[in-house]
């Protein structure tokens, strides 16, 4: 199975290797690289080939995300915004909705994906974001925070309360009364593009309301960021990766006190527990994507497990590896010091860690007793 | 687009049985078929999408777009009603 992307895999290390460091410094990553990239579809490697796409399973995308993260962050979170907006689009849009938009996903198009707002970070049934019907138009209101990719996306997937339910819309992002404010300085994923996003009576055609709307709020939320879990959760098995590879490469290589920093007992540790959560995760991630591909209603609790146990690992584990490569590594760019940033953003997004904690916990009360 | 006549009353009092056993089982609770379960409240951010997949898995079907509206999931009527539909649709797609 690996070797089914060793195309793709070559092709992404050989744009990013060596240039995800200055990516990070700048807060950019070059947008032909991402429209390439788009355009050979892997950026959203699920959608069908009759829509352009790959067309992989959730397994083999994932392993393609882990290795995406494992080299940027960035670009991994941009990978996680646009699979989400494509998976948003095939659940949710109609036939035309989907033959549109895939294509557009899968030839150069960016697309981010908004729920957060001021007042609805965690409780997304606060959101104020409304979607109104008026004659053949809908009219999008709202003001939406933190959009992962806003800055390079073409499409906003942008969700909102709508008649007594909910609603989807495509919003192209040159649609008037669409504003974009690029937040300066993240404190990590630098070059991922987040922006806050306004938007002022946007009026569009009534076809952008995905499956014409009226969707169940909870039904919407879970299904788009189940999609967003499984990518996040195969990122930090990235993250995990690169800083397993980092600590072990340093500590075999340096000397200190006359023998390798391997043979000191207490920094082995360190590699063992780094071995130790790279693999936890990988097996959360390999059991959360076989639930996927085999349309297994635990998906939805896999997935946040996989990424509960992925995000915290990565944040646990890249502190470790900050501490084995020590001065090494305490330098913005450097792939350790991106870990231990990037790591503990995913510890907020798509269910914090406390979220993910109450959906499990729920679940183990309904599934145990 | 033709039901076989016979076979659908069969068919809709197995898929309603197995909802509400799908339900029962994940909500703790004995369900109405014509309970609202989204209106009051049973229905959890979890539970909505593992419904879905439920049902896709159990039967073959795919539902997306306006199918995933909350009109057809509100009771276990309703969600029987829109399988036996979807179903239908499928196997009339398969044949032809
Ligand atoms: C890097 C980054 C990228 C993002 N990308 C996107 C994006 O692409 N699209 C998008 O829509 N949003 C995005 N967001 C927003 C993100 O989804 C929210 O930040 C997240 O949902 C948390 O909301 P909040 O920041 O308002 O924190 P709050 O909800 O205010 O939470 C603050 C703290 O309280 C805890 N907490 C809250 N409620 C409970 C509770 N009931 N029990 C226990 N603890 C609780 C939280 O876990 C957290 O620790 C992004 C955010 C970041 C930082």
């Amino acid at each position: 199975m690996p070797d089914q992307l060793a195309d793709e895999r070559a092709l992404i290390t050989g744009l990013v290797d060596g240039n995800a460091g200055r990516w990070d410094l700048d807060g950019l990553i070059p947008e032909d690289l991402l429209r390439d990239l788009g355009a050979r579809g892997l950026l959203c490697a699920q959608v069908k080939p009759s829509y352009g796409g790959l067309g992989l399973d959730s397994a083999t995308n994932g392993e393609l995300t882990a290795h995406t993260g494992s080299l940027c962050s960035s670009l991994r979170s941009v990978q996680t915004s646009q699979g989400m907006a494509a998976w948003a689009i095939s659940r949710l849009g109609d036939a035309d909705q989907r033959r549109t938009h895939l294509r557009a996903l899968t030839s150069g198009q960016l697309a981010a994906v908004a729920f957060s707002e001021q007042d609805a970070g965690s409780d997304l049934s606060a959101m104020s974001t409304r979607i109104q019907r008026s004659g053949d138009s809908v009219v999008v209101d709202g003001a939406k925070k933190w959009i992962t990719a806003a800055r390079y996306a073409d499409l906003l997937v942008v969700f909102g309360q709508y008649e007594d339910s909910a609603a989807a819309v495509v919003v192209p992002r040159s649609a008037p009364g669409v504003t974009v404010d690029v937040i300066a300085d993240p404190l990590g994923c630098r070059a991922a593009g987040h922006a806050n996003v306004r938007l002022d009576s946007v009026r569009l055609p009534a076809a952008s309301l995905l499956g014409g709307g009226g969707h169940p709020l909870s039904l919407l939320v879970t299904t788009a960021l189940t999609y967003g879990r499984m990518s996040v959760a195969w990122g930090c098995v990235g993250i995990l990766r690169a800083c397993l590879r980092a600590a072990v490469r340093h500590a075999s290589s340096r000397k200190q006190f006359g023998t390798p920093l391997t043979g000191h007992q207490l920094v082995a540790r360190h590699l063992a527990d780094l071995f130790v959560a790279e693999q936890g995760a990988t097996r959360a991630c390999e059991h959360a994507s076989r639930c996927w591909d085999s349309k297994s209603p635990e998906v939805a609790t896999a997935a946040v497990l996989a990424k509960y146990v992925s995000s915290r690992n990565a944040a646990t584990a890249a502190a470790s590896a900050v501490q084995v490569l020590a001065s090494a590594a305490a330098q913005d760019g450097h792939v350790v010091a991106r870990a231990y940033r990037d790591a503990k953003l995913m510890e907020i997004i798509e269910g914090s860690t406390e979220i993910c904690q109450l959906v499990l916990a729920e679940h183990a009360v309904t599934t145990t007793l | 687009m033709t039901i076989n006549e016979a076979a659908t009353p069969a068919l809709a009092a197995q898929i309603q049985a197995g909802l509400l056993a799908f339900l029962e089982a994940k909500t703790k609770q004995v369900v109405a078929p014509g309970q609202d379960i989204f209106g009051t409240g049973l229905a959890t951010s979890m539970f909505a999408l593992e419904l879905v997949v439920h049902l896709e898995g159990t039967y073959g079907i795919e539902i997306a777009g306006p199918d995933l509206r909350l009109e057809h999931f509100r009771t276990v009527e309703k969600m029987t009603a829109l399988t036996l539909r979807l179903k239908a649709e499928a196997e009339s797609t398969d044949s032809a």
